[in-house]
C-alpha cells in the first residue's frame, strides 16, 4: 500500500514535469518562429517565466522524493547511528517546518492577490500562477514524509546511509550511452 | 551580529544534511523575522516565486533537455567514433579521444556531469579493456569534462550571467580560447602518461575511416553550428538557442539517425526536470538571502573592507581565487555561484575587473571544485562509472587538475586570453 502510494505520487509528479518541460520548449520554439516572422508574442516572456517557476516547485518535490537536492551529507555519514538519527530527525523537521510555513504564507498571498492578473494576459489571474507556492510546498512535505521511513531505515545501518551524491542526470544518460543500436 | 548567526546557522543546517536551498531559506526567514517582524512573512512566498522566474535561466532546462536527446539518439557514439579516427593513431590515443570528445560534446550540452555520464560510460570501459588503469581512465574523463565546461554553451556561465547581470553571449565567447587551450594541454598530459607507461595506440590512421566517421557524424557537427552560430551571430538569444538545440537534436536523432529511444528520452526529460528544479530552488531561496543581505548592505561592506586592505586588482583576484577554491571544496558549483557571486560583485566592480573576465575565472575555479573531494560531483560520477576508488582516481587526477589550475592562472593574470575574441566581436 505504502509503495503504491509512493509510486503513484512519483508518477503524478513525473507527468507534471514532462508536460512542463515539453510545454516550455514548445513555447520557446513558437516564440522564435513568431519573432522571425515579425510578430513577437507579447505574453512569451511572462508565461515562460511562470512555467519555469512551476517546473521549479513541481520538480523540487520530485527531487525531494529522490533525495536529489544538493546537500552535504559527509558529516552525517561518519556519525554513529545513535547520533545520526536525532540529527536526521532534526533535519527533516527543519525541511518540513519551512515548507509548512511556505504553504501557509503562500495561501495568505493568494488571498492578498485576489483580483490581480498577468500583465500580458489579463485573463490569467495571478492567483493561478502563484498557486504553485502553496501547492509545491505541500507536495514537497508529502515527498519528505513518504521518503522518511526509508531514510530512517538507512540511518540505522552502522555502515552509514546513502545520499544521492551522484547527480540525477547520470543514471539515464549512462544507461542510454551504453546502449548500442541493434543489440 | 545577525549576520554571524546567519552564517553559523547556515553551516549548522548544511552539516546536519538539510539541503542547501532549504538551509538558505530557513536562515533568511529567521533573520527577516528577527529584524522585521512577522508582517514580512508574505514576502517570503512572493520572493520565492519571483526568484524562480528569472527568464534567462530558462536556457538551463532546455540545454539539459537537448543534451538528453543527443545522448539517447547515438550522437555521442558518433562523436567518439570520429575523434577515435582522428586521434586514435597517437600513443595513448584513446585518452586523447576522451578529451576531444568531451570538447565536442561540451559545445552542445553545457553540463560537465552530463558529459561524464554520456561519454564516460562508453570510453571508460573501452579504455579499461585496452589496458589503461581505471584510475587514469576516470581521471581523464572527469577533468576533461571540467575543462570543457568553459567551452560554450555552459550552464554555470548562464547562472553567473544572471547572478552578475552580465552578458551570457560574451561569456560564451570568452570561454572559447581558454577551453581549446585547456583541452590541448590535457591531451599533452595524456601523451606524457602514454609514453611513460606505454599506453597503446587505438587504431592505425586511415583517411577512409576518418572520412566515413566524419560523414556519419556530420549531422551532429551541425548542432554546434546551429546553436553557437545562432547565438554568436545575434540571430537568437541564449535561451532561444537552447530551444533550437532541442528542436535540432530531435530532428537529427529522430528523423536522420532514427535512434531516438522514447523510454530513455522520457526518463531523461524527468531527470532533466529534476536537475533544473534543484538548481532553480537554490536560485529562489538565494533570492530570499540576497534580499536580506542587500538590505543590510553586506556586499558593499565586504567590498569596502577588502578595498581598504588592498586595491591591487591582482591581489584581489588572488584572494577571490583562493576564496572560490575553498567554497568549491564544499559547495556544488551552481550553489556556489548563486550564493557567492552576488556578494562579491560590488567588490569586483569597485576594483574595475571586467565581469566577463571574472565570470570565466569563477566558472573554471568552481570547476576545480568538481574535482576535489569532499563535494566533487563530476569526479564522483566518473569514479562511479569506472568503479574506481575516489583516492585512486585523485592520485592521477592531480596532474589533470594541475592543467586546469594553470589555465585558471593564465586567464586570471592574462585577461587578453579570454577577452581577445570578446573584443574582436563586441569591442
Amino acid at each position: 500500500m505504502y509503495s503504491r502510494i509512493q509510486k503513484g505520487f512519483q508518477r503524478l509528479l513525473e507527468s507534471i514535469v514532462i508536460v512542463l518541460m515539453v510545454t516550455l520548449t514548445g513555447i520557446v520554439l513558437v516564440a522564435v518562429l513568431y519573432r522571425k516572422m515579425g510578430a513577437s508574442l507579447s505574453w512569451y516572456d511572462e508565461i515562460a517565466s511562470v512555467l519555469l517557476a512551476w517546473l521549479t516547485y513541481y520538480g523540487a518535490a520530485l527531487a525531494a522524493l529522490h533525495r536529489g537536492h544538493i546537500g552535504f551529507s559527509g558529516l552525517i555519514k561518519v556519525m554513529k547511528p545513535a547520533l545520526r538519527i536525532p540529527f536526521i530527525i532534526l533535519s527533516e523537521a527543519c525541511i518540513i517546518g519551512f515548507f509548512a510555513l511556505l504553504a501557509w504564507v503562500g495561501v495568505d498571498v493568494l488571498i492578498i492577490l485576489e483580483g490581480d492578473s498577468l500583465v500580458s494576459l489579463p485573463q490569467v489571474p495571478t492567483r493561478l500562477t502563484q498557486s504553485v507556492i502553496p501547492i509545491g510546498a505541500v507536495l514537497f512535505i508529502i515527498a519528505e514524509i513518504l521518503g522518511l521511513p526509508e531514510l530512517l531505515r538507512e540511518a540505522k545501518r552502522p555502515d552509514g546511509f546513502s545520499q544521492h551524491e551522484i547527480p540525477a542526470e547520470m543514471e539515464t544518460q549512462t544507461e542510454a550511452a551504453m546502449e548500442v543500436p541493434g543489440k | 551580529m545577525t549576520l554571524f548567526f546567519m552564517l553559523f546557522g547556515l553551516f549548522a543546517l548544511i552539516f546536519i544534511n538539510v539541503p542547501i536551498a532549504v538551509a538558505l531559506a530557513v536562515v533568511a526567514v529567521v533573520a527577516m523575522l528577527l529584524t522585521q517582524g512577522v508582517d514580512i512573512l508574505p514576502n517570503v512566498a512572493l520572493v520565492m516565486f519571483d526568484g524562480a522566474t528569472k527568464f534567462p535561466l530558462l536556457a538551463i532546462p532546455l540545454f539539459i533537455f537537448a543534451g538528453a536527446i543527443m545522448n539517447t539518439s547515438g550522437i555521442s557514439r558518433r562523436l567518439i567514433a570520429f575523434a577515435s579516427a582522428l586521434f586514435g593513431f597517437i600513443k595513448g590515443g584513446l585518452a586523447m579521444v576522451n578529451v576531444a570528445a568531451s570538447m565536442f560534446f561540451a559545445e552542445m550540452s553545457g553540463s560537465a556531469v552530463a558529459d561524464v555520464a554520456a561519454l564516460g560510460s562508453i570510453l571508460i570501459p573501452a579504455m579499461k579493456k585496452k589496458g589503461y588503469p581505471r584510475g587514469f581512465a576516470a581521471a581523464v574523463t572527469s577533468s576533461s569534462a571540467t575543462i570543457a565546461i568553459i567551452i560554450p554553451p555552459s550552464i554555470p556561465m548562464i547562472l553567473y550571467a544572471v547572478m552578475s547581470d552580465s552578458s551570457v553571449v560574451k561569456l560564451f565567447v570568452a570561454g572559447i580560447i581558454p577551453g581549446i587551450l585547456g583541452g590541448t594541454l590535457m591531451m599533452g598530459v595524456c601523451y606524457w602518461f602514454a609514453v611513460r607507461f606505454s599506453y597503446p595506440v587505438e587504431e592505425v590512421f586511415r583517411l577512409k575511416r576518418l572520412w566515413f566517421t566524419f560523414k556519419d557524424a556530420s549531422w551532429a557537427f551541425l548542432l554546434p553550428l546551429i546553436i553557437l552560430g545562432g547565438i554568436f551571430g545575434g540571430i537568437v538569444t541564449a535561451t532561444e538557442g537552447a530551444g533550437l538545440a532541442v528542436a535540432a537534436s530531435l530532428f537529427i536523432g529522430g528523423v536522420i539517425y532514427r535512434e531516438l529511444n522514447w523510454q530513455h528520452l522520457r526518463k531523461a526529460i524527468v531527470e532533466g526536470g529534476i536537475s533544473t528544479a534543484v538548481v532553480m530552488l537554490l536560485v529562489a531561496s538565494s533570492a530570499l538571502v540576497g534580499n536580506y543581505l542587500t538590505e543590510q548592505q553586506v556586499p558593499q561592506q565586504l567590498a569596502l573592507a577588502i578595498t581598504r586592505l588592498t586595491e591591487n586588482r591582482y591581489m584581489v583576484l588572488a584572494l577571490l581565487n583562493v576564496f572560490f577554491f575553498v567554497v568549491g571544496l564544499f559547495l556544488h558549483s551552481a550553489a556556489a555561484i548563486i550564493l557567492v557571486v552576488p556578494i562579491v560583485m560590488p567588490l569586483v566592480n569597485a576594483i574595475g575587473i571586467d565581469p566577463v573576465h571574472f565570470g570565466l575565472i569563477v566558472t573554471l575555479n568552481l570547476g576545480i571544485g568538481q574535482q576535489t573531494p569532499p563535494v566533487a560531483s563530476v569526479l564522483i560520477t566518473a569514479c562511479s562509472v569506472a568503479k574506481a576508488d575516489i583516492w585512486e582516481v585523485s592520485r592521477v587526477n592531480v596532474f589533470f587538475v594541475a592543467v586546469i589550475v594553470a589555465v585558471l592562472l593564465l586567464i586570471t593574470y592574462v585577461p587578453a586570453i579570454p577577452l581577445f575574441l570578446v573584443n574582436v566581436f563586441y569591442g
